[in-house]
């Protein structure tokens, strides 16, 4: 039997039991606290709840202990079980979380977002999902009629150049562009560093930023980019940041700033964090190792 | 690729503790490793990763000029010579803590002896003092607070010196309550070869009073009955305390502080002078201290605690002073937002805010309290936000700005709850451009403490910062 066979018939067994509880409710008129609800086939969405606050193993012998450990890691420990296998709703947050991770993937930023924040929106070769995921390569580069539109909208020799690409997560870059791109912002300026117009770059890879700077040749390139998501959040954003952005340059020369999100270094702490970091790097005139 | 900052290096602080007690004086200098704790790839996060003792010094006697005095001179030169046998400068300490405990806190010049001692130890060496801060610093150089942690339990350390008794309990970890109980082994003193009662300490002559009224009535006894009967009732003080039952008439002369929560406690740590004969029974000569120490472990032998299960600590005798050197210093987190030369800074109070009409913090009324020329600036703490967005931190810095320079002092240091303090400073130096700021996140402060900041650690962003309750005894 394949596992979409015994979800299926995992689903059914519980419907058939939550069937039964109707029948049970109404004979009896009372609700119970964790049935659904009597009148429409109502059930509560799976991912909402916070699995580090869920205890689902009945009676626990010291349940502050128990506590105490399901808050201090993000891991799926203390789920209990049914005979050898997993409950059932253990089973299908894991394939609800799953889901998410792979939306985000396949997801899709939205049309009107690089204009919101002011960024000149481009695409990489890559013309779908389908492709971005099977050919890397043609993440790092842009056609004549994308480099066209850098061309006409974005100064030449920035001081620093911000681009923004949805990379793995789409959803990394709605949660956190609008926290971390002021905070970025405001920061540079600050330390009197020019910016140049921000790009956002539809189904691009990290050395998206070489292409980029081999056109605009900025100082300092930073890209902000989805990460792959995994089954904690699927809003986890890394920034790459590279002196002297061009074709050919090495990852040892990238410096990296990784897990921005809710759960990691929020967003616009990052962005500040960034700012410093940058700072760095542009008086450093180095980044990567050569940083160090 | 390369990681985003130089963060493999490990970092050395040199740290004294320096114990001045009721009855002794010690003192003790360790090292404290640093380290940044996160993946290269990740914001840094430095932490102190290992406490080692580097020097321990020798017990020695407590200096008085008189009963009511500390000798200050004496006490220099005691620091001096184990400064000296250590082999470090005081230039050469980086951090660290004069912590005057017991009685001596009590003493008229205290606070001035303590201060100046201060200065000589060392450039960031800080004076502590308070009921409350030396029972969670002896809790936490015990190993009671270690101990708590690694047994998922409340466990209380009950510190015995020569003047008084300090209760902290820990709760995983977390110090969740502290006492101060005048009891302590040199609350009576006794001439080890005549065995005559030399010295009564106003609280023990409290209770000898409460015992026999009549001066008369204490002659007709012998001075061995006379002491465990007073001692006992001072034990008992204890307990009751403790196991939170309604004090008695004479426990009021006793009780210092009292916020102890209503918990159930999972074990007892011993610690303290007095605590050595607790763990090693049947000493046979009671007065060999000149004091009654040894009377008192055995009347605490004896007493309802050593039923709860005890535990042996890690440090007996030094837990005051190994806790003062190497448990005092935190580290802020390493996002944050210093100005140029505004580091170091000593007592600095930390002011909560209230609510404004609006519905914001405010913090004008709060800071009113401290406009004394004592306090060079104060540290405004910021609640826990609902959220960390950038549009949430910009209107709470808005807030801030149209505050700060209305409020005494620079540089203007905040304190937030949250990881937000390099962002929240980099908009305050955006809409204040000229004032100095200091913005610190990562240190848990409650009301009335105090802060002293230090300059920030080498290729760190991240400052050192001891927190401390500044309360001497009047």
């Amino acid at each position: 039997m394949s596992l979409e066979d015994s979800v299926r018939l995992i689903v059914e067994e519980l419907l058939k039991g939550m069937d039964q509880q109707k029948s049970q409710n109404s004979s009896n008129n009372l609700p119970l606290a964790n049935s659904v609800n009597n009148n429409e086939c109502e059930i509560k969405d799976l991912a909402e709840i916070d699995l580090q606050r869920y205890l689902q193993v009945p009676n626990p012998v010291n349940k502050d202990l128990y506590e105490e450990m399901k808050l201090s890691t993000p891991a799926r420990i203390g789920v209990w079980r049914s005979g050898p296998r997993p409950l059932t709703d253990t089973l299908l947050r894991f394939r609800a979380d799953h889901a998410v991770a792979q939306d985000s993937v396949l997801g899709v930023v939205p049309e009107e977002f690089p204009a919101k924040y002011n960024m000149v929106s481009i695409q990489t070769l890559c013309s779908s999902k389908d492709e971005y995921l099977t050919r890397p390569d043609l993440g790092r580069k842009l056609d004549d009629e994308n480099l066209g539109i850098l061309a006409k909208g974005c100064p030449k020799g920035a001081m620093v150049q911000i681009i923004v690409s949805d990379g793995l997560s789409s959803k990394a870059v709605e949660a956190n562009i609008p926290n971390l791109l002021p905070a970025l912002t405001q920061g540079l300026e600050g330390m009197g560093v020019k910016l140049g117009t921000p790009i956002f770059v539809r189904n691009g890879r990290v050395a998206i930023m070489d292409t980029i700077g081999e056109e605009l040749k900025p100082e300092v390139a930073v890209i902000l980019i989805g990460e792959r998501p995994g089954l904690g959040t699927a809003e986890s954003m890394s920034a790459y940041i590279g002196y002297n952005p061009r074709l050919g340059m090495v990852e040892s020369e990238r410096t990296v700033i990784s897990n921005i999100h809710k759960g990691g270094t929020p967003a616009a702490e990052a962005g500040a964090h960034l700012a410093s970091l940058i700072k760095r790097i542009l008086d450093a005139k180095a980044s990567g190792v050569n940083l160090e | 690729m390369a990681y985003g900052n130089n963060m493999a290096k490990e970092m050395t602080l040199v740290s004294v503790g320096i114990d001045i007690g009721t009855t002794t004086t010690q003192l003790v200098i360790s090292r404290l490793t640093l380290v940044n704790v996160m993946p290269g790839s990740q914001v840094p996060k430095v932490e102190i990763s290992h406490k080692s003792i580097a020097y321990l010094g020798k017990v020695h006697f407590t200096p008085f000029e008189d009963r009511q005095h500390v000798d200050g001179a004496a006490l220099r030169k005691i620091i001096a010579k184990e400064y000296e046998k250590a082999g470090v400068r005081p230039e050469q300490i980086d951090t660290g803590a004069i912590i005057i405990t017991g009685e001596t806190a009590k003493k008229e010049n205290a606070s001035e002896i303590i201060h100046s001692l201060a200065d000589y130890a060392g450039d960031f060496v800080v004076a502590t003092a308070g009921p409350d801060l030396e029972s969670v610093i002896a809790g936490k150089g015990s190993g009671a607070e270690a101990l708590s942690k690694r047994l998922h339990g409340c466990i209380a350390n009950i510190d015995i010196g020569g003047g008084t008794t300090n209760i902290a309990y820990f709760d995983r970890g977390k110090c969740i309550g502290t006492a101060c109980i005048n009891v302590g082994g040199r609350l009576f003193e006794v001439d080890p070869i005549s065995h005559n009662l030399t010295f009564i300490s106003p609280p023990a002559q409290m209770i000898l009073s409460h015992f026999y009224p009549n001066s008369d009535q204490t002659q007709n006894e012998e001075e061995l009955v006379i002491i465990k009967q007073c001692l006992r009732s001072m034990v008992e003080c204890v307990e009751r305390v403790i196991f939170q039952e309604p004090l008695l008439v004479q426990d009021s002369c006793l009780v210092m502080t009292n916020l102890l929560p209503n918990v159930k406690i999972d074990g007892v740590v011993f610690s303290g002078g007095v605590a050595r004969y607790i763990y090693l029974p049947g000493i046979n000569e009671w007065w060999i201290h000149g004091d009654v120490g040894p009377l008192l472990a055995e009347a605490f032998r004896e007493s309802r605690i050593n039923s709860l299960p005890v535990h042996e600590g890690t440090e007996t005798i030094h837990a005051t002073v190994l806790g003062a050197g190497a448990h005092t210093v935190n580290v802020s987190g390493s996002t944050i937002t210093v100005s140029e030369h505004t580091l170091p800074l000593r007592n600095v109070p930390a002011v909560y805010p209230e609510l404004s009409a609006s519905g914001g913090f405010t913090w004008l009324k709060s800071t009113e309290n401290y406009t004394e020329a004592l306090y060079r600036t104060v540290a405004l703490i910021v609640p826990p936000l609902p959220n960390t967005d950038f549009t949430t931190i910009l209107s709470l810095a808005e807030n801030l700005a149209g505050e700060l320079p209305s409020i005494k002092g620079e540089p203007k240091v905040v304190i937030a709850q949250q990881d937000i303090a390099k962002v929240l400073g980099q908009t305050l130096q955006r809409l204040l451009p000229n004032i100095p700021i200091v913005c610190l996140d990562g240190i848990e402060l409650a009301f009335g403490d105090f802060l002293d900041i230090a300059k920030p650690l080498p290729h760190q962003d991240a400052v050192p910062v001891i927190v401390k309750t500044l309360v001497f005894a009047r």
